[in-house]
């Protein structure tokens, strides 16, 4: 790896967004309560990173009134699962900043959201989400072959906010075979805002088998053609933030601009309009 | 086609392609329809991709309670495993002695075990509902499912735990990933309970494989069914094993000696 792509791994681990939280109107408070502003890093998970708003909120509360803290964009209530780059891409990417989220303790949505009682829940879900990726990148043997020490590695790397501790084991997840060209399949998901389905998520080569490269662009082809259809430019693709060229190759966007859980996560959102 | 392989290193694998999976839910559908069991085929709008569903009623036991966190405390209160042995799956249908447990504790006759019933508005009978979807990553099945009450209270994963029988619970503790867990369902976007599928292939494959010493075909999705429906209360009849077909193939069979066999990629 050149050192200017080591640049774009740093990059996309200190993403940061601007948030205002504020809480719910209608929750029970003692006094007022004033809104709590954070800087959230993209590659987080919110019930990881928001124990201060938690307890900035259960200030103004009674013991009484709190149950499991959720949170809400506009109406929609956001999945702490998903990383908050992506949620952030997906809802409010076209808006102006600080993102404004708003605080809940009571009515969890159960039908929507996933429960989140503890940390230990996150890191089920993350280590969940690594193991997934390499079963497709490498039939699970890279991360099968790790001893429990290296997985507990890439968490706390996570969960502390440690670039090198965890790249010192995530790096191991992203070679491959120099034969093979790249990974046996590239674990992405393809989030649509305009479906009731989540995501998209199918197998897919990062090298044909007459051995050219594929690219952004023949993913989207090939998986989701609405993306790229030929209408001006009526849809972003937006992967961390950013518009990546769709003659981009796959394998090197799998290898740099994946989230610490190894999934490309891809947003296709509409085009502001103006 | 179901794909068993050795490779140089011992490794084989046996993966379940979508197309044979998809063949294999048609037949095993086929049959469903013939016991009236209520499976169906579910079709994602917009999309050739389908999954099999089935509802069910169930009248069980179960702990209710108005706070969720009480719930987890009598659960931790109630349950050493040795107090559990023998006590009845929620799961399978129980016939309650007197219908009205308001705000009561009583015991369980075999064993002493604490369960506690409050909320007398609770008719105690649940609603199950499972999924069964074609995992890309994996290359098998995965069984989604969740519970609610008439009155469209969801069940929490203690009670979900509560369900799982005394026999399968140790085992499905071992690892973080040999277990139900709350999942984001990948076609409706709604929460559910998953049974991780990343142990499938290891207690499928020495099925496949004497299947395939033996040159019987084997229906992938009713096999599989058989050994993690039953860990989570889904009953699936004997009738399935011995009268749903495996998908026949028009190319030849993929079922071959293991020397002649190459690892499809």
């Amino acid at each position: 790896m050149i050192a200017d792509d080591k640049d774009v791994l740093r990059d996309v681990w200190f993403g940061r967004i601007p948030t205002c939280f504020t809480l719910y109107q209608d929750e029970v408070t003692e006094r007022e309560a004033e809104p709590f502003y954070l800087l959230l890093p993209r590659v987080s998970y919110l019930t990881l990173v928001t124990d201060k708003v938690k307890k900035h909120f259960l200030k103004v509360m009674k013991a009484e009134d709190v149950e499991e803290i959720w949170f809400e964009y506009e109406g929609t209530p956001l999945k702490w699962h998903y990383p908050i780059g992506l949620l952030f891409d997906l809802h409010a990417s076209n808006t102006s900043l600080p993102w404004s989220i708003t605080v809940h303790f009571k009515n969890f949505p159960e039908r929507d959201l996933l429960h989140c009682p503890c940390n230990s829940v996150i890191e089920a879900h993350f280590m969940s989400s690594i193991k997934e990726a390499d079963a497709l990148k490498h039939k699970s043997q890279v991360i099968n072959d790790m001893q429990k020490k290296d997985h507990k590695q890439l968490w706390m790397g996570l969960q502390n906010d440690k670039f090198d501790q965890f790249w010192a084991i995530n790096r191991k997840l992203m070679e491959y075979p120099t034969e093979e060209g790249g990974f046996r399949y590239i674990p992405f998901r393809i989030y649509l805002t305009m479906s009731d389905r989540p995501f998209i998520q199918k197998l897919f080569r990062p090298i044909s088998p007459d051995g050219h490269t594929h690219t952004l662009g023949d993913l989207l082809k090939e998986v989701y053609p609405v993306a790229i259809a030929n209408e001006a430019k009526r849809y972003q693709v937006v992967i961390h933030g950013i518009e990546p060229l769709l003659e981009t190759p796959l394998q090197w966007l799998s290898e740099h601009l994946s989230h610490p859980d190894n999934f490309l996560h891809i947003s296709v959102i509409p085009a502001p309009s103006d | 086609m179901i794909a068993c392989g050795h490779s140089n290193d011992q490794m084989s694998s046996c993966v379940l392609d979508e197309e044979t999976f998809c063949r294999c839910c048609q037949l095993f559908l086929e049959h469903s329809h013939s016991l009236c069991d209520g499976w169906s085929w579910q079709l994602v709008k917009g999309s050739e991709e389908g999954y099999l569903r089935k509802v069910a009623l169930g009248n069980v036991r179960i702990r209710t309670s108005s706070n969720p966190n009480q719930i987890t405390d009598q659960y931790i209160q109630g349950a050493s495993s040795d107090q559990r042995q023998g006590r009845t799956s929620p799961f399978t249908p129980h016939k309650e002695n007197d219908d009205d447990h308001n705000d009561e504790q009583y015991y369980d006759d075999d064993d002493g075990a604490v369960c506690c019933m409050q909320d007398s508005r609770s008719s105690g009978v649940i609603q199950y509902e499972y999924h069964i979807l074609y995992s890309y990553s994996y290359q098998t099945p995965v069984l989604y499912f969740r519970a609610s009450t008439l009155e469209g209270r969801s069940l929490s994963l203690e009670e979900v735990w509560d369900g799982v029988h005394p026999n399968y619970r140790q085992r499905l503790q071992h690892g973080p990933w040999d277990t139900i867990t709350q999942q984001e369902h990948p076609l409706l976007g709604q929460s559910f309970f998953v049974l991780h599928p990343c142990r499938t292939e290891e207690f499928m494959r020495p099925v496949l494989q004497a299947a395939l010493e033996e040159h019987r075909q084997v229906n992938y999705v009713v096999t599989w069914l058989s050994v993690v429906g039953p860990v989570v209360g889904l009953d699936v009849p004997l009738s399935y094993c011995t009268k749903v077909p495996a998908p026949s193939h028009t190319s030849p069979s993929p079922l071959q000696p293991p020397a002649l066999q190459t690892q499809p990629d």
